[in-house]
């Protein structure tokens, strides 16, 4: 096999680093066009009630204000939501959260559209308010949705796992452990808040700059609503300012929004929200509660596993149906079972909304198992690390859904990494020793975790790319899957550009827009580099073909017999042709120089009434050390260090990898100590960064990270995913330690200072 | 009221200004430079730090009256000697500092002053040097890597006689 340019080297920059260094990235709060319009959103106060009068006609009235759109300005009052219909572009009827959106004022300038938000008449008739998961299950609660998906009030949807079944083995086992855990939810707090500008266009169409995540699903949703064909909206998204799972759902709305009044005035409007907007109007990681019970052999060999889930999906169903999923897929973590059943249930609440966030559901079920797993080996006197060594999926296992693990399968060597870098041992044994009255106690403890690779039994896993040569020998590639700041249009620029034999520098990747990049389903489950990685390299394959025959023609040989010197093709004869002269022959030839490439993820069978099947087609691992000193005079916790090493397969771009890994850690690490999306009877609680504390550079301890490496076949030169898994065994490796330095053990998040005193 | 000040050691005369616009509305909306970036209303997040008479500033807490006579550097105004990237910049490319990019100009910015006032920073005061500005994506250490990196050229440079490619700008007071 020829050596790699730039897969795995550690020399390689994103390829849109040089603008977001110098300042010069346009995001869309930066975009200002002529004669463009800003809007502002009228938002519920409460968190149910019926809208029993809405008048937005005195807006009109306002000096400056141009347009005022409502629910009933949309196809259907603009009822959206995949893949349960549930959600509205505006609020219909009711309100079911506070911040919900109700009516959107265009005008000259922010103060007249503020002006005009504040002169619309509204009367909300208050509802009881929902906002306990297992009250909403009750039969007399208030309903939430206008029609229940499950003919059972406000439960949304169910989960199940039937791998065999776990009682008589729990019944018998002789180590026993049952515990339950909440789990909050969690703001995504990107520092680029949800943006929108939308521009008339003269054939009667829209097109509108969004930050989003996955723009084809967005054009399909806003034509729905506006009532117009799919080719009059196009979406570009322009450079997006971090996103994290966050940037779909609540964007389908403003887009929808601002594209229904540039339509409504003939001028471009924009829409940015203000923090608190983002906070309140956008969906969070759902809050879980989970309720686990497992049994091992007094040698700690694990048997059985039940786990019972309660998801808050708040106002709307958005992707918790899907996200529910894969928490039920994991809530037992990775480890071999005999007999593993969960049932999930995700209920309806008026506590925000909540959808889809880094980790998609298995940094709840990680933080619930890991937390558990800690204490049943301390129940049985044995070291956490050893006790997960012993039990931890390898080749040749089952995963506790009762399917097979895929090919590569690292965890125990990410665990013996985290092991001997952290001196688990010896800090162990140190900190065992350290006297219960000191005023600063040190822990240490460990987290591991399995995640299904891409989109599982959600939904058809597949991405499209496109490559063209163009006339001065440059190459242009598109993909559907977007970057939002994780570096995927690196990545696809380094597949393109290693296998066909080019620099990087000379491909450009055009930004996400529906008009010249093919469908590629959401750009979510961190399956971008994976499955739009393939993608791309189906397609450079198709133009390195045509090059190889064109150059073997050029140089009077076969293809089989071009030997590569940089970018120059050379034949036998040790003649070369530079790859100008070969494009250039290529075109002689006929030769049509660009190609499309499909990749779909190989099938997988999970039946969802049965709870059986094989869920995804392989798996990434890792595992992660933290240590930590409380204070017991403060109660404060602090990270001292963090250790972590995930099993990624291949990694392309190590650099970027890591980058990933460090804020990944910090989410989780925040999620940990400090961050708590809390609402009280529906009233959200912090809504700005005062009383949200996301973690910054002094909270954040000095991380050694690694990539155990492994070959995916099936992955672009072998790699995995890697995004999403490395946030989730932060947090409760960082609960686990607080464990081993108070002797307290927490049964959910965040850290509670209280216990820290004690 | 009329406002004189450097902007990017140009100077700039704006006839009507209200005495409280903030500053990052003035660069913002009124000299389109929008590496300055809006990130909160609370002032809590720094995505809008800016130099003022070489001292990092949140541009949210600072209104026009304020910079009345002095000299404000943006990330605009800070580019190497001859307009390409400075060591910092590169460092921050090379060490994978940037992800999203949004709060990357206002790191850019701090790291500036940090480097300008403590030439020999620790990790520690690089940390609480960009204490005040939020990132979502990058668990800032590898901008800590890229200022710590930049930090050892300078000094390097220094001892060896050579000019680093430091930015220069707005460094006048």
């Amino acid at each position: 096999m020829t050596k790699l340019k730039y897969v795995g080297s550690s020399n390689l920059r994103n390829v849109d680093g040089i603008e977001k260094v110098t300042g010069q990235t346009r995001y869309v709060g930066d975009m200002t066009v002529p004669h463009m319009f800003v809007a502002k959103v009228l938002r519920s106060p409460v968190p149910h009630a019926l809208l029993t009068e809405l008048d937005a006609t005195p807006a009109l009235e306002i000096p400056g204000v141009r347009a005022v759109v409502t629910a009933a300005d949309f196809v259907d009052q603009g009822n959206y939501g995949w893949p349960i219909k549930d959600a509205y572009i505006l609020a219909h009827r009711k309100v079911r959260f506070v911040g919900e959106p109700i009516a959107v004022v265009a005008a000259d300038n922010a103060a007249a559209a503020q002006a005009g938000v504040d002169a619309i008449v509204v009367r909300y008739d208050t509802l009881p308010v929902v906002s306990d998961p297992l009250r909403a299950l009750e039969a007399d609660a208030s309903l939430i949705p206008e029609v229940s998906p499950t003919g059972r009030g406000n439960l949304c949807n169910t989960h199940l796992v039937r791998n065999g079944d776990p009682d008589p083995l729990l019944a018998a086992a002789p180590a026993l452990f049952e515990g339950t855990y909440d789990l909050p939810h969690q703001e995504h707090a990107y520092l680029e808040t949800e943006g929108a500008l939308a521009i008339p266009e003269p054939d009667g169409g829209v097109t509108v700059y969004v930050n989003v995540q996955s723009p084809h699903i967005n054009r399909n949703n806003a034509a729905m609503v506006l009532g117009l064909p799919v080719e009059s909206v196009r979406i570009i998204q322009p450079p997006v300012g971090g996103a994290f799972g966050g940037k779909d759902d609540v964007l389908y709305q403003t887009t929808a929004q601002v594209a229904k009044l540039a339509l409504l005035t003939g001028r471009p409007v924009r829409l940015v929200l203000s923090r608190t907007e983002s906070m309140a109007a956008s969906y969070k990681r759902q809050a879980m509660r989970i309720h686990l019970k497992l049994g091992a052999e007094s040698d700690g060999t694990l048997r059985a596993a039940r786990a019972d889930l309660i998801v808050d999906s708040g106002a709307f169903a958005s992707t918790t149906p899907l996200s529910s999923w894969r928490a039920t897929m994991h809530a037992a973590g990775g480890y071999r079972y005999d007999a593993v059943q969960v049932d999930m249930r995700t209920v309806y609440t008026n506590n925000g909304y909540s959808g889809a966030f880094r980790g998609f559901g298995n940094t709840q079920a990680t933080a619930a198992i890991e937390l558990a797993i800690d204490e049943l080996a301390a129940n049985l006197g044995r070291d956490p690390l050893d006790f997960r060594l012993q039990n931890c999926l390898r080749r040749g296992d089952l995963t506790m859904t009762g399917a097979p693990l895929g090919s590569t399968i690292g965890l125990a060597d990410c665990l013996e990494w985290v092991r001997n870098r952290s001196e688990w041992t010896s800090k162990r044994a140190t900190y065992d020793a350290q006297p219960a009255d000191a005023e600063r106690r040190y822990g240490i403890g460990v987290a591991c975790y399995f995640h299904g690779i891409g989109l599982g039994g959600e939904g058809v896993d597949f991405a499209t790319a496109t490559l063209r040569v163009e006339a001065d020998h440059s190459l242009t590639l598109t993909s559907g899957l977007t970057d939002f700041g994780q570096g995927s249009r690196t990545i696809f620029t380094l597949v393109a550009a290693e296998m066909l034999g080019v620099t990087m520098e000379r491909i450009r990747v055009l930004r996400p827009d529906t008009y010249t990049a093919p469908d590629s389903g959401p750009t979510v489950a961190s399956r971008a580099s994976v499955v739009g990685g393939n993608a791309v390299r189906v397609a450079t394959s198709k133009i390195a073909a045509m090059l190889d025959m064109s150059a073997a023609d050029l140089l009077g040989c076969e293809p089989e017999q071009l030997v590569r010197d940089g970018e120059q093709y050379v034949g036998p004869d040790e003649e070369p042709a530079t790859f100008e002269e070969v494009v250039d022959h290529a075109r002689e030839l006929g030769f049509q120089l660009s190609a499309q490439g499909r990749w779909q993820v190989p099938e997988i069978e999970w039946d969802f009434e049965r709870g059986t099947g094989v869920p995804y087609f392989g798996y990434v691992f890792g595992a992660q050390v933290a240590e930590v000193e409380v204070s017991r005079r403060t109660g404060r916790t602090r990270v001292v260090k963090m250790w972590a090493a995930h099993d990624g397969g291949r990694i392309l771009h190590p650099t970027g990898a890591l980058g990933q890994m460090y804020g990944g850690i910090a989410q989780g690490l925040g999620y940990a100590l400090m961050e708590n999306f809390r609402f009280e009877n529906g009233i959200p609680q912090a809504l700005d960064f005062d009383r949200y504390r996301i973690p910054r550079a002094n909270d954040m301890p000095e991380i050694e990270g690694t990539y155990i490496e492994t070959h995916l076949p099936e992955g672009p030169y072998g790699a995995k995913n890697l995004a999403e898994p490395v946030m989730i065994g932060a947090a409760p490796a960082i609960g686990n330690a607080f464990a081993h330095a108070t002797g307290v053990r927490i049964r959910g998040f965040p850290l509670p200072r209280v216990a820290q005193r004690k | 009221m009329r406002l004189v000040f450097v902007v990017n050691d140009a100077a700039v005369e704006i006839e009507a200004v209200a005495e409280d616009m903030t500053l990052v509305d003035l660069l913002r909306d009124l000299l389109g430079l929008t590496g300055t970036k809006r990130g909160c209303e609370s002032r809590t997040c720094g995505a809008c730090s800016v130099l003022v008479d070489g001292r990092l500033t949140r541009a949210c807490r600072t209104t026009a009256q304020d910079v009345e006579s002095r000299h404000v550097t943006t990330i605009e105004g800070l580019r190497g000697p001859d307009g390409d990237l400075s060591d910092l910049q590169n460092a921050m490319l090379d060490h994978g500092a940037v992800q999203c990019g949004y709060c990357t100009p206002a790191m850019v910015v701090a790291a500036e002053a940090l480097l300008r006032r403590n030439p020999s920073p620790t990790r520690a005061e690089i940390r609480s040097a960009i204490n005040g500005i939020l990132c979502r994506c990058t668990g800032y250490q590898q901008i800590v890597d890229a200022i710590e990196a930049t930090s050892r050229g300078r000094r390097a440079a220094r001892s060896s006689g050579e000019t680093a490619s430091t930015a220069h700008s707005g460094s006048s007071q």
